[in-house]
Parts: C-alpha cells; structure tokens; sequence
C-alpha cells in the first residue's frame, strides 16, 4: 500500500471541487414539464437573474438547458435521467454505460400517463406529481429543483435527489484560445479535450439509520460517516478500479469493483436504494448529522436522514430509486434492473484448493492425492500464471506440464476439475500465436497516437485485447475451444484474471468474484465478512475471500479460523503468494487438519441447502450471504452488525476473529429461538450469548426452517450425487418450519428448460409435508431422505406413518452430526427413505 | 451376517451379534441389532454398525484383495464410483464395474520388492565398505594431524630462531641507514626551504579531495547495503534434494517424509515470525520504494516493472530475461565477503560495479545458450564431484622428514655464519636469512591451516560408525529445468542457474536417526524466511542425488 501512488480527492480537480461547494449552490429550475413517450421530462434552466451573463457565465461556459426525464417501472422502481440537450448540438455526446442494464427491463416500464400539480412549501411553481407504485409517488419540484420519492398518505419522504442543491453538471465545450484543460497526477496526463464534464449532486435518505453498499471497500458493512462536524478527517468513498497491493483494511479507498449502489435502512421506514449508473470515476461522501447545520434550508427533520453526497468525473445522470420497504424488495428491484447472479455449476460451490503456483504435474499430482490420504473433499485445483509457458496464456511450460490433459483426465477420474488462468494481457512476442493474430488483425487497444498501446505486466511488454469491440470478443471466445486451447479438456475451467476494469455492475450474471489480494492477519479475517456482505447485497453474491489471506503466513490458528468462516462463504478458495510457505490443510499437525477438515466437510454436508440457496438469488436477486438485518429488518440491534451474518434465512454464522478465543459472543436476533448446529443447544434470542468455540465457531439454525443438508462424506460433490439426504427441522414456538430443496443435474443449462426439482418442505401440526414448487418438472433423481431431525419438538413420538406408501418408520433419538464428538440426542426418524422427488407426507405418532 | 468390510481380526467382535442379536458400538456411543448391521443407516458414530457402508463418515471398509495387499478404506469410498481396491469390492451398487486386478498389480509390488531387497543388499555391502574406509581414512587423517603437529611444533622454534636473528640484521641495517641520511639532509636544506609554501596548498587540496569521495562513499553504502528484507527473489526457490540410491519411493519413505514436512513447517514459521518483527511493512522493499519514488521521471515500462515486481517481489531489472530461462542472479553478493569488502573500499562505487556484473551475466547467459543448443542430449541430471581443496596443501602433501631436516641444518648454518654486528652489513648474507624466513614461516602457517581444517573435518559427527566419513569433500549435482542443485556433504548446498548462485544452506545437522542431512540458514527469501535444505538419505547402491522437490519458493524440503 502506497499512499502516495493514489490520487485523493484534493488532487482530484471535480471532487475537490464538488467537495467545496456550499448547499443551495444549484440555481437550477424545472420548465416545459411535459408527458411524452410515457414519460415525464422537463427542461432545466438557470433563471436570469442568476445569469451573470445571459449566453456564457463567469467561466465562458455556455449554459444550455439541461432534459430531465422520470420514467417509472414495474414493482417501485423511478428512473431519472439528466443529459445535455441533443438538439443544441453539444460537441459530443457524453458516455452512457452499455451493456448493463437487462433488455427486458424496457418491458417493465410503467407508460406514465398523466400528473397533477401541487405547490409544495409554498413554493412560487408548482410540483408535478405521478404515482409509483403500492402507495408510493414520485415528486418533480421545480424551484428549487428538487426530485423526490414520498408515501402517498403520509407525505413522507422516501429518497430525494438535490434537496441541499449541491447539484452541479459541468456540459461539453468546443476548445478555446488560452483553455487549459489538462490534468496531471504523478506521470499521467489527461488532455480532457472537451473540458471537464463532472456531475455532483446530493442524494437524501429517509427513515434511515444506516446506509450500505457502494462496493468495493476493505471496510465496514455500514458506511461511516466520512464529512460532517465531529468526523475524522476521511476521503470520500472512492469507486475507482485497482489492483491494489496489500490493500488496508478500513479504508474508503477504491478496490477491484465499482458498484454505485447504496442501500439504506432505518426501523421505521424500511429499506431503500439508490442506484447511479455511471462508470466514471467517482466519490462519495457520506455526511454527518449536523453537516448541513450552517444551511438555511430546512428538510423534514421528523424522521432519521442520511445525507450524500455523489461525484464522478463525466458520463450523464441515469438514476434508479428502489423503494423498498423491505430489504428483499429493495436488492429485487435492484435485480431487476442489472440481473442476477449466475447458477453455478454445483462443482463451483465446493471448495477450491489455489495457490500461486502449484508447480508441475507432479505437484499437483502430490496435492491431489493428500485431499484423498487425509479424507477432505475438494472439487477443484488451480492453476496460476506459471503453469503456462512464459506467461503466454493457452500455453503450457512443456517441461513443468508436459501432459496437461492426462494430468486433467486423472483429476476428472476422482471427480475433480482444473482451473488455469487466462490474463488479458497479451505478451508481444512474434512467435505466440494470440499475439500474431491480435496485432495482425488490429485487434488491441490503441494509445493516443494510434499505436497499439504497449503496457507492462507479468509476460513483459504486453498489450490488451479491446474487449469493447463485439466481434474481438467473439473472436477472443474462440481461443477457449478445446481446438485452440491446447491441452485443455472438458474438466478445464477458467479463472478470468485481471479483469478488475470491467468489474462493474453486472459481472454477477457471469461469474464469481474474490476480494482481491488480501494479506494474512485477523483484521483482514475480520474485514472479509463485510467486505463478502456488501457484495452480496450489491448483486454479486458469488464471492469470497482467499482463505488464509494471499500474503504473508498465517499461523495455523488465523487460517483454522479462516477456513471455519470462509467456509459458509458463497466462493471458498484456499489461495496464497508464490513466496509464501505451503499451507495446504494438512501441514500444520493432525489436530489443526482435523479442525480444517472438519470445517470443509460441513461445507460439503450443507452443499444442498447452498445449492438451493444460489437458487433463489439466481431467480430473485437475494444474496447467499446476508446481513442480519435483511433477515430481521426490525431488531435494531442486528443494523450495525456485521461480524455474524446469515446464509440464507436459516443459519446465523459467528466468525472468530481474535486469538486464543476459547469463547466467542453472539447476538441471536429476537423473536427467535436458535439452534447451536453442532450440538442442538436452544439459545433464546434477542440476547447476546457467550458461546463456547475452541474447535468451531458457532453456527445456529433459526427456529421455523428446515436445513437440507447430505451427511456422507466423498472426495467430492461428484460422487455425491446419489446420496441420500438428511432433513434438520428447527420448529419455531408454534411447532411449525419449513424450508426449500432445490435439484438439478448441477452441470448444464437445461434448468432454463424446466430440468429441476424445487420441493417446499411444510412442518405443521407434526406432519412433515413435501410440496412441489415445480410444475412439470423433467428431472429425475433417485435420492432419498435417509434421516430426518427434529429439533424443539416437544412430544416424544415412537414411530411416524408415511403417506402414500403407507409404511412406518421408527422415530428414536440420535445425533444431530454423526461424526461431531460432541454428544447430542435429538429426535430423528430412522430411514424414512422417502424420494425427494415425490410429494409426500410424514406424520409423527 | 452380513460382515461386507470387516476386517478379519475385527469378525470377533461382531460374534456377539449371532448369539445376543445385540451388541454395542466400539465406542460405547450405543447398541445395535443384526438388522442394523450395513444396512446403509449409521447409528453408531464411530461407524461399527455400517463397515461395508459409506452411511458413517468416520468407518473403514476392508478390502480382502486377494493376490495383493488387503486394504483398509475410508467408507467415504464406498460405492462412490471409483474403483479403490484391487478386487473391486467397493463397489457393489452396480453403477459401476471395476475389475479384479490384485494379481497383476501384486505382480508388481511383488517384483518391486524383491528388486529393493536387492538394492538394499547391495547398499548394505557398500555401507560396510563405506565403514571400513572410514576407519583407514580416518585413522590416516588422524595420523597426518598429529605428524603435523609435531612439525609444527619445531617449525615454532626454527621460526622464531630466525625471525631473532632477521632483527638483529634489520636493526643494525637502520643504524646505517640513519646514519646516511644524516649526511644527506644537511645538504639539501637549503634547496627544501625554497619550496615549502607551495607544498602547503597542496595539502589542502588534498584534503578537499578526500572529503568527497568519502562521501559519494557512503552513498555506495546506502545502495549497496538495503535493510533486510529486500533480497527478492531469484527466481529459484528451495529445492528439496534427495541425496539416494536410484531406488523406487516406499510405504516407509511415504512415512517418513510426512513427519519431514511438519517439522520444517514449524522452524519455518519461526524464521518468518522472526522475520516480521525485523521488517514491519513487509512486503514493500527498499528497491520498491526507490522504484516508486522516482515513478514520476520513470517511463510506463519501468512503472509497470516496478508496480509488478511487487506481486513477484522480484526486482524490476529481473524481469527482462524471464521468459530465456534466464532470470539474472542479483547483484548483491550478500555472502561475498571479499566482493563486499570491494565495494567499501572502492570509490568506484556502486553503479559501475553493477553495470559490469550485467555486461558481463549477458554474456554469459549467450554463452549458455549456445552450449545447450550443442549439447543438451549429453546432459547428465546427477553427478559428482569433489568441490577445491581449500586448505592449499598440495605442495605439502608429499612432505618428508627430510624436508624438515634440510630446514633445520640452514638454520643452524645461518646462526653460525653471519655475524649481525659487522659493519656494514654483508646485503647478501642478510637476503639469505630473510628469505629462509618468509619461507618457514610461510610453511608455518600452511601446516597451521592444514592442521586446522583436519581437526575441522576430524570434529564432524560422520555416524555411529563413520559411515559418511567418504562424503566429506565431495559435492553432488542434480539438473532439474533450469536449475542445478549442488549438495555438499558437511559444507553447504546451493542452487545454480547459469553463473547465478542461490545459497540454500550450510550444513547444519544430521536428523532422524542420520536419514536427513539438514542445511540451514542460507540466503534470505523476499519477505519471508531464510532458505533451508533437506537431505533425505535412502539405502541403495548409488551415492547420488536422485530427485529433487521444492514445494514453495522459500521453502526447502527434500525427497
């Protein structure tokens, strides 16, 4: 980490800028409202009397008009768009970002009809107000120029944009005589050839007590404050693409990802979202109460307000307000407009063993072997940049890999698959084939003389791909067939490397994405769970830390802690630096590989509940991973806490993060009753327990869920397939849960064609109900459930009757893990042996 | 019953279950029925009831594999799809078909057990040859220190006869020589007088002189002595060498090796402990900030090389040759006393010395290059040689008793011919007694060396029974890409590329009994621990280095 190498706001003309403008420094005002297109637009002028000079302010800036557009979409969505006026002619049009938004979100969009008018605060112009939706109303203000979302009845206000009128859009200019646009910072220069073109403008929460997202930070899962009276000296939140070496923790510093999107959330009014598309580099400020104190204006102070302030550098106003109320309504919508995340293959949801560089074939050959002599399962092996020959990526170093798809083939017989790097970065030597075609074919970025750019990395001097072009991403998707890729098989994968600059919103629908080069100590531990959190809230649910940290050594106790959290982690990579020492599980003595072992397999046995889980966000948008207040959006408690977090709705997770812990405190929302997942303890919620955790950190499932799970243990989710399965009820105080299972052939698209089983298990009145969620469902499995578990029931039956089969099955009591050594006796029906695929019912006697 | 799994030692136990119907799990956790023996439900957590089952995850499948080995599996095999034992008995559900092949795979254990046996006789007759030299050699080496300390002692004496006697010369030599320049100062001190202001100015000039290059001096040093830390990588790592007989890998080998490998995790994390304390921002070298710092002046490559170089923690200027083969050893030679001894004392300085040792690695990367294209198929991967004698006997070594008696008579001719108070001095006669001398004494100081480096080697722990006592002086090769990697018993090991040389370790130790040879503290890894070495000894009819591994970069461990 260097600070000296990044640029801060002050160095940053627009942000410093923006950062020092007064509110109510917008002069703005709305006029020529009109619906057209089903939509609302409106021009935005600067009143005379604010003009300085009616055709070029101070500055020389001609002031065109600015278009104002709101459109409205299904299920609570507004859009507001700001631009300059096409029809003036500008010299340019300004960047708006392709390939994010869905196609089908057009379709949902809600043709606005009419508005009515209304004068606000005794405002001299009138507001225009249309309706949104459920009780939800968009308000266009004109003077001052103000766009808020509010609730019908109430009149309260939701989200609202320039409500401190901090908003500033810098328009296009043709070059004059004496303009010195330039900017420099360190050796960059950048000649801005139309002036700068930054947008800033202030955005307000409502009813709310914390605001998250704007991903990727090493830093809390609620956002500090980083302006306002009584707040340290801090940066904006930076969304600016980096690789950045040994990266701090707690630090609103730019990482791997942009994702302008901010959620808030408050107890009374729910959840809300704001979303800015834009690509530029940008900065955020999130500002204290009482930062607005000096301002005469006077805001609804009734309910909690978090103020922002938003930065980029150029591109246009192209907004969404997601309204909520609820945290899962809010990340739908959200989904709705950049998609979901991607079901991944059930191998991918396994545990990756990485590091930089598993050697040669015999490495790998020794690697894999000892997952099979210790007994823990692991599903795929990488391999990194040195595997290739000379960093030419679809190479092998023939002397280190001479047999890459006999080493493949040998892996994919026990079920496990290859991952190799591809870096787009492309060395620039004659004799590599993907360079000859690149340069010969005009295919690499140019620099500003036209040159094909020549940077720098691994390989040398190297150019890169222009991934922008839609035929040289065609062509660049070629080289991945097996044809070309020589050496590669069917049980190949690919890890895309480097691709940190198009990390924007959206990658979710492709891939799966790690936190960046993270370094071995329990502050990054720490950091990793919010950082995973707020990704996931985002859209990128696939994601994860590299477990025990890519620098440096953990100790065995770090990367013991380390594999017991990443292990309910959407993504679960062991990965490390090539100068780091060797620190595959079983290398740290027989009680540490017990302890990491043991935290693999758990991962394995609760693979169904997580497969079926990537399910749901696939299909919804709700992340895998989720913080406590998604789940328990009224127990205040749980807003600002983001060291335990949920997998889905059933299991509460609690990291340990610190030394020597013998014990570990947890807070178990209200309302609830929770079950430690590895003896069946019940704790009562709503209070923080002290829990015991020397060899595992606490898990709990919460009471009303039923957990799927598959407790035999194999090399890998290959071979467990035809399992059978194991159901864990957790019944709430009425004696009732459910939960979901979802099953399909875990490798191949024909889920899109209805292949799947999607069962909804019911728990009521001591009958267990099995309820297809699929209509015409074409897959078939042969799996049974083997054992079903009973916790919190409370009569002592002896046997249970199953329908339609008519036959019994003995109820007896049994433990709730078959290896744990921790004694537990729960109520478990023996062998029902029911096929998940059917409907059926089991009724306790 | 049904019994699919158990072992046969473990088929008492289940007994119980024909007579009672009932018997308990080994671990007490609870009981069990006939019926609920394998039938593919785990009611005991240690998995008695469930042997021929993959229902417990903590049970063990017996396969009997007749005509080979039995083996016991984890139940996690069973009827997962992959055929685990020979006769195939894993696999029962009939989603898949695994053939019996116990016989021919028993063919071959057997086989290559029979040819070990060989080998290990054959070593077995080596190593009690071995003994015996050792007792020869060593009583030789023995009988040489003592003979050497004898003449030793009289060389002393003759020594210290003639150095007396060179002073009596010497000191009647200065009287004379005083005496002359007497006469010939009062001559020319007029002459002297006339240019004495002159001279004056000179001096401080001088003066002037001295005072900056001793400072462009010290920044030499500051270049040339980066904290700790620094030293990036070579490119190379640690190597494991195995220094064994060409025999195959076996199951006690296997075992042995596992507890190798948890040791050196344990001292490892010291070292690096150790090494974070010493170097708090680790990770970011002093050449690093150097590169940095000048970032504003540097081009887009030298940024991008720099910015790089810390993921690889390799320096910037390393990168060019990668992808040759032929990433250039760095030019600080730590464990180079002399060449660092140099670059203090030169004022020179840093910057030349560096673009020499370039100009010159270049060209001997070229020059291996083209070697290789001739001659690679002549490429042996593993020789021997002895490494230079570094005691300089060898005009000693046919040393008689005569010689020294030839010495002793000069001597005693000298002390009664020359007669130190005649004056003036006879030159010729005073040369002779000097030169007689630097001769015993200089023949002094070698056997001193010769005896110093035999008691060296005499203090080595060479075995119970000396059984490596041949070892010592000799160094064995092994090429593995592009690396050579050089193990010398009881001296040190090291990892050649090109004229690039990696320090992995000096001897350290024997361990396990003597079946490791342990090298340690060699050159320190980029942000990490020092470089160490494991030897593995395996019996066999060939001392040599058969394998070689290096599981991470800074880490050295060996088969």
């Amino acid at each position: 980490w260097k600070k000296e190498e990044f640029r801060n706001c002050n160095q940053t003309p627009f942000c410093k800028r923006a950062r020092s403008r007064k509110p109510q420094h917008c002069k703005l005002i709305a006029t020529d409202v009109i619906i057209g297109d089903g939509d609302l637009t409106a021009k935005l002028i600067t009143p005379k009397e604010f003009q300085e000079n009616p055709d070029e302010d101070s500055s020389g800036i001609a002031s065109n008009p600015l278009i104002l557009s709101l459109s409205v979409y299904e299920n609570g969505i507004l859009r507001m768009k700001i631009d300059e006026d096409a029809s003036r002619n500008p010299p340019k049009k300004r960047f708006e970002v392709p390939d994010v938004i869905l196609p089908e979100f057009e379709s949902k969009k809600l043709w606005l009809q009419r508005y009515t008018k209304q004068v606000i605060d005794g405002d001299s112009a009138d507001s225009f107000v249309v309706y949104l939706f459920d009780g939800y109303e968009a308000v266009l203000r004109s003077d001052p120029l103000e766009v808020f979302v509010r609730e019908q009845s109430s009149g309260k206000r939701v989200l609202s944009f320039n409500s401190h009128g901090l908003f500033d859009f810098e328009q296009l200019r043709v070059k004059k005589e004496g303009d010195d646009w330039e900017e420099r910072f360190r050796s960059h220069t950048d000649s801005r050839p139309y002036g700068p073109q930054s947008i800033s403008f202030d955005m307000s929460f409502y009813g709310a007590d914390f605001v998250y997202g704007i991903p990727e930070h090493a830093t809390s899962l609620s956002l500090k404050p980083t302006k306002g009276p009584g707040i340290e000296e801090s940066e904006p939140y930076r969304l600016f693409n980096l690789d950045v070496f040994e990266y701090l923790h707690e630090s609103p510093f730019g990482l791997y990802g942009s994702i302008p999107f901010m959620l808030s959330h408050g107890r009374t009014r729910g959840t809300s979202g704001f979303f800015w598309l834009n690509a530029a580099e940008m900065q955020i400020d999130v500002l204290g109460s009482g930062w607005d104190a000096e301002s005469s204006i006077m805001l609804p102070s009734d309910q909690n307000r978090i103020d922002t302030l938003w930065m980029s550098e150029a591109g246009i106003v192209d907004t969404f307000f997601f309204i909520g109320p609820k945290p899962k309504d809010v990340v739908k919508q959200y989904a709705s407009v950049t998609g979901t995340s991607a079901m991944p293959q059930l191998f991918a949801t396994g545990y990756h063993q990485c590091r930089w560089n598993y050697r040669d074939e015999e490495d790998v050959k020794n690697v894999d072997s000892k997952f099979d002599e210790y007994d823990i399962p692991y599903d795929v092996l990488w391999l990194d940049i040195e595997h290739t020959d000379g960093k030419r990526y679809f190479t092998w170093d023939k002397a280190l890999f001479p047999n890459p798809e006999e080493m493949q083939k040998d892996l994919a017989s026990r079920g496990r698959r290859m991952v190799t790097i591809v870096d787009p970065h492309i060395k620039r030597d004659e004799n590599y084939h993907i360079h000859k075609e690149a340069s010969k074919n005009g295919y690499y970025v140019k620099d500003a003389s036209g040159k094909d750019y020549d940077g720098w990395c691994w390989p040398g001097s190297s150019s890169y791909i222009d991934m922008v072009n839609p035929d040289i991403r065609s062509w660049w998707a070629d080289k991945f067939a097996y044809t070309q890729y020589v050496g590669s098989t069917p049980s190949l994968y690919i890890w895309n490397d480097m691709n940190e600059p198009s990390v924007f919103n959206g990658p979710e629908r492709y891939g799966t994405v790690w936190t960046g080069d993270n370094t071995a100590t329990w502050e990054q531990l720490r950091v990793s769970v919010p950082m995973i959190l707020t990704l996931g809230l985002t859209g990128i649910t696939f994601s994860g830390a590299d477990v025990g940290g890519f620098f440096g050594n953990p100790d065995s106790e770090l990367l013991v802690r380390w594999y017991q959290v990443a292990a309910y982690m959407p993504f679960f990579r062991g990965h490390a630096h090539h100068d780091t020492k060797r620190r595959e599980p079983w290398l740290f003595g027989e009680h540490n590989t017990k302890l990491m072992r043991d935290a693999i397999r758990v991962r394995y046995t609760l693979l169904p509940y997580f497969y079926t889980l990537f399910r749901e966000a696939n299909v919804s948008g709700v992340p895998v991973t989720r913080p406590m207040w998604m789940e328990f959006p009224d127990d205040e408690a749980t807003f600002n806490n983001d060291e335990a977090f949920m997998v889905g709705n059933g299991l509460l997770v609690q990291g340990v993060y610190t030394e020597h812990a013998k014990d570990v405190t947890v807070y178990l929302p209200k309302d609830h009753t929770w079950y430690d997942l590895r003896s069946g303890t019940a704790y009562k919620g709503g209070k923080t327990q002290k829990i015991e955790a020397a060899d595992a950190i606490p898990v709990f499932q919460r009471s009303g869920t039923i957990i799927p799970r598959k407790d035999r243990f194999r090399r890998s989710t290959v071979q467990m397939e035809n399992d059978p399965y194991t159901l864990v009820i957790a019944v709430d105080s009425s004696g009732e849960a459910e939960g979901e299972l979802y099953i399909d052939d875990g490798k191949s698209y024909e889920f899109n064609k209805g292949a799947y089983i999607h069962r909804r298990f019911v728990f009521s009145n001591g009958t267990l109900t099995s309820v297809n969620l699929a209509a015409g469902t074409q897959f078939l499995s042969d799996c049974t459930i083997e054992r079903i578990i009973l916790l919190g029931h409370l009569s002592k039956p002896k046997s249970a009757r199953i329908e339609p089969s008519n036959h019994a099955a003995e109820v007896e009591l049994g433990p709730l893990q078959i290896q744990s050594k921790i004694r537990s006796s729960v109520l478990t029906i023996r062998k029902p042996n029911v096929r998940v695929s059917d409907d059926w019912t089991i009724k306790l006697l | 019953e049904n019994l699919l799994g158990v072992a046969p030692q473990d088929e008492e136990y289940y007994k119980g279950l024909s007579s009672s119907g009932t018997i308990i799990c080994k671990d007490g956790s609870k009981t069990f029925t006939t019926t609920q023996l394998n039938d593919d439900f785990c009611d005991c957590s240690d998995g008695t009831d469930e042997p021929g089952t993959s229902a417990c995850p903590s049970g063990k499948f017996y396969c009997r594999n007749a005509g080979h080995t039995p083996l016991s599996i984890f139940s996690s095999r069973v009827n997962d799809g992959i055929c685990d034992c020979c006769d195939g008995s894993d696999e029962y559900n009939g989603k898949i078909k695994c053939k019996n092949t116990c016989w021919e795979a028993g063919k071959v254990a057997r086989d290559r057990l029979t040819k070990k046996i060989a080998t290990f006789k054959e070593g077995v007759i080596i190593r009690k040859h071995e003994v015996e030299q050792a007792k020869i050699l060593a009583a030789k080496d023995e009988a040489e220190l003592s003979r050497l300390k004898n003449e030793e002692n009289i060389l002393k004496g003759l020594v210290q006869q003639l150095k007396e006697r060179k002073e009596q010369i010497e000191k009647a030599q200065e009287k004379e020589r005083i005496q002359k320049e007497k006469e010939e100062k009062q001559k020319k001190e007029a002459e002297e007088a006339t240019v004495k202001e002159q001279k004056g100015e000179e001096i401080v000039n001088v003066q002037e002189q001295e005072y900056k290059e001793s400072k462009s001096d010290d920044d030499a040093r500051i270049h040339n002595h980066p904290p700790s830390g620094q030293d990036p990588n070579k490119g190379a790592a640690d190597p494991g060498v195995s220094l064994a007989h060409d025999d195959d890998d076996d199951d006690d080998d296997k075992d042995a090796s596992v507890h190798n490998i948890e040791e050196h995790a344990e001292k490892n994390e010291e070292s690096s402990k150790v090494a974070h304390e010493h170097d708090p921002s680790h990770g970011s070298g002093s050449k690093e900030e150097d590169a940095s710092e000048n970032a504003e002046s540097s081009s887009r490559e030298e940024l991008g090389r720099a910015i790089g170089s810390r993921w690889t923690g390799k320096k910037a200027e390393q990168w060019q040759d990668e992808d040759a083969g032929t990433a250039r050893n760095n030019d600080d030679n730590e464990y180079d006393e002399t060449s660092d001894t140099a670059h203090e004392e030169e004022d020179s300085g840093y910057d030349t010395e560096t673009e020499e040792d370039h100009q010159h690695h270049e060209e001997d990367d070229n020059e291996d290059q083209m070697d290789d294209v001739g001659g690679d198929e002549a490429d042996d991967d593993s020789s021997e040689h002895k490494y230079e004698s570094d005691d300089e006997m060898e005009d000693m070594e046919g040393t008689s008793p005569s010689w020294l008696e030839k010495i002793q008579q000069t001597v005693r001719d000298f002390l009664q011919a020359v007669n130190p108070f005649q004056t003036p001095v006879d030159t010729s006669e005073s040369e002779s007694v000097r030169k007689e001398y630097d001769d015993a004494s200089g023949k002094l100081s070698k056997i001193q060396s010769r005896i110093s480096s035999l008691t060296k080697k005499l203090g080595h722990d060479f075995g119970p029974e000396k059984e490596f006592y041949s070892l010592y002086g000799r160094c064995f090769e092994i090429k593995e890409n592009k690396y050579v990697y050089k193990v010398c018993p009881f001296k040190e090991a090291s990892q050649l590329e090109g004229h690039s040389t990696t320090h992995l370790g000096h001897w350290d130790k024997f361990e396990e009994s003597y079946r490791i040879m342990l090298f340690s503290t060699g050159d320190k890894c980029w942000n990490g621990p020092y470089r160490s070495l494991t030897v593995r000894l395996r019996c066999g009819s060939k001392v040599e280095v058969s394998d070689i591994d290096e599981p991470s970069r800074c880490e050295a461990r060996n088969w």
